[in-house]
């Protein structure tokens, strides 16, 4: 079974007014420890797709079932319960919170969770590593760089150890030098730890280290492809 | 961690809530002052009151506070005092004549209340000895000595050692007069008082009265205010007969005085604390205003709208935890300090504060309950005050609120038409 399967996925604004369709009907299976970018120009609906996925807004049609859970119907605080456990986000804008330091920052959904401070500690010390910001942790977003803070947003995003990671747009406020280091660190963690991503992006750099690509525009899905063809 | 990351928060724009802080410790601290102030007014009213006139307690013939005749009497009167003296929790007790009569001087004559005394007992009562600004108090030997009030002397036109005479009806309702010799002047700074009454010694005035022995009024003292009904009731036992009343029910308006004064206390406390409530939802409101991106964030990353409304809400309340005691010891020390030195309110209005029965000097007094209420008020306004900020912050959809879109639901799709017209133009110039 897949990680994700999305069947006939509408998203209409507005539809009593002026309706606008932002998704006329998506039909996606992503696999476990797939690495996945979907891509198209604005206003095709790639963001409105991941915030499905993501359970932060909700379908017109159609259903989709994460980890072997039906999300279509989810309460509010199910879905919030769902998304703690389960999923991990990386924002465009990092996110993170400008009075908790980097290791808090990481360690903040396991508070949320009521792991223990000695499961947080290990997990946070196992994370700064593995983004390569020990030496960061301490430090406050606004003392980090851009490239830094986007390190500790993965972090935090797989601190929860979430069933995949979605990215929007992860790369759109980085210089090439944090970007090539974002994505070196992502496909390492895809590789060795068999983490699940999948970005929304337009940056050719991110679409070039995917391993699938899915195109989308108006709302449909126009092109699937793995990376061996696109490389070709 | 929510305590964490609220304390955290309050000092993100520290200049906003040192604002908020300051107004709740001003706020606070002019509320303790005030009370103090309004305390010390209904004290110095009241002890005036009751050093002067009424005493906590007073025995009377049952007929004497209806019509102050002088055959309303109680007879042998000292018994009644000696009695009333074995009773515990009393202080002191004076026993007196009190007749209606006419003072006159060489220059003009009043109507006053005589009361005569006999001087050592009287002045452990009352705080008329403490009060006199010219010559001695009523000596126990000397006879026919008056004291009367500097205010009623002007009036009269006499001095020290001066001669005025009083004039009355005596038990058989024939004219009597005696001549009395100024030897004090007091001023209770009660004019109304001062003004409308004298005091000799018992036993002259009896004499003229023709009443030996009997006397018009007990008036007891206490060593602690919260005795008085167990004496008063100790007393209604021993002399059923007669009349027992406290200060209470002899002058109902230093109740009704200490009542009203004490309701504009809470009213007071009810504008400072809607003032408080406008300046709080006012920050806080900026304060979620200005983090609709982190709010949004942590509602998408898992926290729940329970930790997030809880979050805005210990956020207010720390910033009264912080507050609170400040402006508590700063009211503690400022009432303390004026408790001991008093505050002279002789250039502001010495003439009204007299007229009003209250001392030129007020000493601010605040009792505990009047910090425990403050620090209940202030938890409730900082509670009802983050309410509305609060229920801003949940009503935010995550989605758009990661963007930093404090926008509405309309404002979204009237976007999302504007990108769709875009994206079409835009495929119809490449083609």
């Amino acid at each position: 079974m897949s990680l994700i399967e999305i069947k006939g996925i509408t998203k209409t604004y507005n539809p009593k007014k002026i309706p606008v369709r932002a998704l006329r009907g998506i039909d996606l299976l992503i696999e476990e420890g797939e690495f996945t970018a979907i891509v198209g120009p604005s206003g095709s609906g790639k963001t409105t797709l991941l915030n499905i996925i993501g359970g932060l807004d909700r379908q017109t049609e159609g259903e989709i079932i994460v980890d072997s859970v039906n999300i279509t119907d989810l309460s509010d605080n199910k879905m919030i319960d769902f998304r703690k456990s389960k999923i991990g986000f990386v924002f465009q804008s990092y996110n993170l919170i400008p009075v908790f330091t980097a290791a808090e920052n990481i360690g903040f959904i396991m508070l949320l969770q009521k792991k223990s401070k000695n499961e947080i500690s290990t997990r946070v010390a196992e994370l700064l590593k593995s983004v390569g910001i020990e030496a960061q942790k301490n430090k406050r977003p606004n003392e980090m760089s851009g490239g830094q803070q986007q390190r500790v947003a993965v972090a935090r995003a797989l601190a929860s150890k979430p069933k995949f990671v979605l990215a929007d747009e992860p790369t759109a406020n980085l210089d090439s030098k944090s970007t090539t280091n974002l994505l070196d660190i992502m496909e390492n963690l895809n590789k060795n730890e068999g983490i699940t991503f999948v970005f929304s992006t337009h940056d050719q750099r991110v679409i070039d280290r995917a391993h699938r690509v899915v195109t989308i525009e108006d709302g449909r899905v126009i092109s699937d492809v793995k990376v061996e063809k696109v490389k070709s | 961690m929510l305590i964490k990351i609220a304390w955290r928060n309050i000092w993100r724009s520290i200049t906003r809530s040192l604002v908020v802080i300051g107004a709740i410790v001003i706020g606070i601290w002019s509320i303790i002052f005030l009370v103090g102030m309004v305390n010390g007014m209904i004290e110095s009213y009241i002890d005036n009151a009751i050093k002067n006139e009424v005493s906590h307690i007073k025995i009377h013939h049952t007929e004497f506070i209806k019509d102050k005749e002088s055959k309303y009497y109680i007879s042998d009167i000292a018994s009644v005092k000696s009695a009333v003296d074995t009773i515990s929790g009393v202080k002191a007790v004076s026993y007196k004549t009190i007749i209606n009569t006419m003072i006159g001087s060489s220059h003009s004559s009043r109507g006053v209340s005589t009361v005569g005394v006999v001087p050592k007992d009287e002045a452990n009562v009352s705080g008329v000895s403490d009060r006199i600004v010219e010559g001695d108090y009523l000596s126990d030997t000397k006879k026919n000595q008056i004291l009367i009030s500097k205010r009623l002397a002007e009036k009269l036109k006499v001095k020290l050692r001066s001669k005025v005479v009083l004039t009355f009806q005596d038990l058989e309702n024939e004219i009597t007069m005696g001549a009395f010799r100024v030897v004090g002047l007091f001023d209770t700074g009660n004019y109304m008082y001062d003004e409308s009454v004298v005091f000799v010694r018992q036993e002259d005035i009896n004499k003229l009265l023709g009443m030996n022995g009997y006397g018009h009024e007990v008036a007891i003292l206490l060593d602690d205010l919260s005795d008085m009904d167990r004496v008063q009731q100790s007393i209604a036992k021993l002399f059923p007969t007669l009349l027992v009343r406290n200060y209470k029910e002899i002058q109902p308006e230093l109740a009704l005085f200490q009542s009203q004064i004490k309701m504009a206390g809470v009213i007071y406390m009810v504008i400072f604390m809607l003032a408080l409530i406008f300046g709080i939802v006012n920050t806080m409101m900026m304060a979620v205003l200005e983090r609709v991106r982190e709010l949004g964030m942590l509602m998408s990353v898992g926290m729940n709208k329970v930790k997030v409304f809880l979050m805005i809400v210990v956020e207010t309340l720390l910033l009264a935890i912080v507050a609170a005691p400040i402006g508590l010891l700063l009211g503690y020390l400022t009432t303390s300090y004026f408790h001991k030195t008093g505050i002279n309110l002789f250039f502001y209005s010495d003439e009204g504060m007299k007229q009003f029965g209250m001392d030129k000097f007020i000493y601010p007094n605040v009792y505990t309950d009047t910090y425990l209420q403050l620090v209940i008020a202030v938890s409730l306004t900082a509670l009802l005050g983050s309410l509305y900020p609060a229920w801003k912050a949940v009503s935010l959809r995550p989605v758009e609120a990661i963007r930093g879109s404090f926008a509405t639901e309309k404002t979204r799709i009237f976007k999302r038409i504007i990108n769709y017209i875009k994206t079409k133009l835009l495929k119809k110039q490449i083609e």
